[in-house]
């Protein structure tokens, strides 16, 4: 069968002089048709040539990762595992520190680029010893930078198992690489940035660990649409990030600020980060440290102000994991009243007045008990409206 | 036990050569240019990325455990070399690169199928036998236990099942002879392997693939395909950037290893005498030779005049 196709490659050269150009000249090594033709009867009409990259190919054209497309989903092998989603454009933009396209390209010929599929074989594998099979070639692409990179050879960073029902879906953002593969990186406590053109009020502090930490800001929050070479050069150096306008991270959360009030950022000086007591009359600390914003006010975005009361957030049933201090409240317990559990006096539940009538036959005088010390409460706010916690003066932010 | 055995060989080989060699010729001894080009497999051991997929085809191929997938992702078992055991045909090792700390060199191990093995010249009924194919093949029904293969492969390639009490085998890559039997079927490992790291095909191409591999990336590869010679030649092949004894493969000469185990194995039927004369000099030698620390070569060595 060998011997009968080289023959009609001989022949198909011989007879069609135009092909003959590119063709092996008879007698000298010619290789196995399949190396060129798709088919193993080529014709004059159709020569069924392969697009594929052909020995001393030109470098591939040169093309912007911009022009690339967003995503492929490679699902030519998948069996055990769900296709793989692949983020071209992402990684499009990252070999631009590199050598172009042709950095996974390789041996491109002049024209359209080609995928992997394009020359390596599917099936059979191994039917071409001198090139990796399609399976082999794609990890050898994949893992020949990530071995190195990230140190990730897990299958799971590419594939997801098959699981009945489990779908193919693209991840919302192809650029977020902050949140699908950076390792993890500990973010500077804060930024502290002049601006030279703002006379007077240069400064602007981020305090970019509470932005994270507390604030419960995601890394691409802020990090949109970044490429490995934002913030690398190629020997994986880190260098400062550049923007085309500092402004454009801030204006997506504080837009009217950006907008309208300057000193909202820009100071005379460095500024102190947010300070909970402060800012709203609530001490947070020893019981509500490690809490982070969101758990008391959940909306997104724009805080709402909290009532102080216990029962704005902890449910009525709810018992103290550890004693209060129930002095907050300008009541101090004496010590037998610390002993009993919030409910034997609250009989409503947390929030509700305490009834003294549950043990006592009268009313007992509690007046006694009172702190001096002004409950550590703000007013319940009249409305619902949400209370713009980082809007308003200088020195309602920061006093 | 690695040492013992490979100076036990030693002092075989030593032993052949200035007590018998001249009983023997060496034209009785099988020659490798005679033998039928088979397959084999190429190694390129840039490409490979640990995975121990390898491994995993390989264990489930032969049932040797039956771990899921997921737990070949553990990395942690690179800290301690491991080798070849009866329920482990094949073992992934890392060898730190100390030009690059973040790409280090994976080896897989596994039976390398000599082309003139000796583990099968030195077994005295013939259970190990190289096929047509290039397969070194063991037949549990044929071997009587004696290991002698494991003395001599120069390797340490065969494993026993000092485990099983009743029926206990001699273990190592099959070359999974049963599926390469099939048209296209392709060992288990080699089939798995995700880089393509490995390449099944005629040991003839192989060596010039690989050659041409070297020809076309000198600053990458060793110029050494390790198989191409050693011990007379080796059906699995590899390819380095590293010198292969960084990378803890034994520095073999191209002489095949049978031409000394054989001598001696069919000096026993002839000479019958002058071995056992020889076996119990060795013994003799080894302990006096080794002292404390011989306990192990001494046994077997006493075990082979019994
Ligand atoms: S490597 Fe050892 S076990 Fe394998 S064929 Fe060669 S001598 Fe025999
Ligand atoms: S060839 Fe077969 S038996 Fe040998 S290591 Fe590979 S899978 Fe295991
Ligand atoms: S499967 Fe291939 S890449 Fe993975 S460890 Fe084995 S030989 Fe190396």
């Amino acid at each position: 069968m060998k011997y009968l196709i080289v023959i009609a490659c001989v022949i198909t050269a011989s007879a069609f002089p135009s092909a003959a150009q590119e063709h092996p000249a008879a007698g000298a090594e010619v290789p196995a048709c399949i190396t060129c033709h798709v088919s193993e009867n080529p014709t004059e009409q159709d020569a069924a040539l392969k697009a594929c990259p052909r020995p001393n190919a030109e470098a591939a054209p040169a093309h912007e990762s911009s022009e690339s497309p967003d995503f492929f989903i490679l699902d030519k092998l998948s069996d055990i595992y769900v296709p793989v989603v692949f983020p071209h454009k992402l990684h499009a933009s990252m070999t631009e520190m590199g050598i172009g396209c042709e950095q996974c390209h390789h041996n491109n010929p002049p024209g359209p680029i080609l995928g992997c599929s394009a020359c390596h074989e599917t099936k059979p594998e191994q039917a071409n010893l001198k090139q990796p099979a399609l399976k082999g070639a794609y990890h050898r692409q994949c893992l020949g930078c990530h071995r190195e990179w990230d140190h990730e050879t897990d299958c799971v960073v590419c594939h997801a198992k098959r699981e009945p029902g489990h779908p193919v879906a693209l991840p919302a953002d192809s650029t977020d690489i902050m949140g699908m593969l950076h390792p993890n990186i500990e973010e500077p406590d804060i930024k502290v940035y002049k601006a030279e053109d703002m006379e007077g009020t240069p400064f602007v502090s981020f305090h970019h660990r509470e932005h994270v930490q507390l604030f419960g800001l995601k890394c691409t929050a802020c990090h949109q649409r970044e490429n490995c070479s934002s913030c690398h050069n190629s020997e994986q150096q880190a260098l400062p990030r550049e923007r085309e306008d500092p402004h454009q991270d801030c204006v997506r959360c504080h837009t009217e600020q950006v907008n309208n009030d300057c000193t909202f950022c820009h100071a005379e000086t460095e500024r102190p980060g947010f300070n909970h007591e402060q800012r709203t009359g609530f001490v947070l600390s020893t019981f509500h440290e490690g809490v982070t914003c969101t758990q008391c006010h959940p909306q997104k975005g724009a805080f709402t102000g909290q009532k102080p009361e216990c029962n704005a957030c902890h449910a009525a049933d709810w018992v103290p994991t550890k004693p209060i201090d129930h002095a907050v409240t300008g009541v101090a317990l004496d010590e037998t009243h610390a002993q009993l559990g919030c409910v034997d006096c609250h009989t409503g539940g947390i929030g509700t007045p305490a009834v003294c009538e549950a043990c006592h036959d009268e009313k007992p005088d509690i007046s006694k008990w009172s702190t001096n010390a002004a409950p550590v409460r703000v007013p319940a706010p009249e409305t619902s409206a949400p209370v713009e916690e980082h809007k308003g003066t200088g020195a309602k932010r920061y006093d | 036990m690695d040492l013992n055995r490979r100076r036990f060989l030693q002092f075989l080989g030593a032993g052949a050569v200035g007590g018998i060699s001249t009983a023997v010729t060496p034209a009785e001894a099988s020659s490798v240019e005679n033998i039928s080009d088979g397959y084999g497999v190429l190694v390129d051991t840039t490409e490979c990325i640990g995975c121990r997929k390898c491994e995993f085809a390989c264990n489930r191929e032969h049932h040797l455990t039956d771990l899921p997938l997921e737990r070949y992702e553990d990395t942690s078992v690179f800290e301690t070399e491991r080798w070849l055991q009866a329920n482990a045909y094949t073992v992934v090792n890392r060898h730190p690169n100390p030009e690059n700390a973040a790409k280090p060199t994976f080896v897989k191990s596994q039976c390398l199928h000599c082309l003139d093995p000796a583990c099968a010249s030195a077994c005295l009924v013939g259970a190990l036998q190289r096929q047509e194919n290039g397969a070194v093949t063991y037949d549990a029904w044929k071997c009587m236990g004696c290991r002698y293969c494991m003395v001599a492969c120069p390797f340490q390639v065969p494993a026993y099942e000092y485990g099983n009490a009743l029926t206990p085998q001699v273990r190592k890559c099959t070359f999974c002879a049963s599926r390469t039997a099939q048209e296209g079927g392709l060992p288990a490992c080699v089939e798995m392997c995700p880089q393509n790291c490995l390449t099944y095909g005629k040991r003839s191409e192989l060596l010039a693939l690989a050659h041409e591999k070297i020809a076309g990336n000198p600053e990458l590869y060793q110029d050494h395909v390790y198989g191409e010679s050693e011990a007379g030649g080796t059906s699995w092949l590899y390819l380095a950037a590293r010198p292969f004894t960084e990378l803890k493969f034994q520095d073999i000469g191209p002489e095949p290893i049978p031409h000394l185990t054989e001598t001696i194995q069919h000096s026993i039927f002839k000479f019958g005498a002058l071995p056992l004369m020889l076996y119990g000099m060795l013994g003799a030698v080894m302990r006096i030779a080794k002292g404390g620390h011989g306990r192990h070569a001494e046994t077997t060595a006493e075990e082979e005049v019994s």
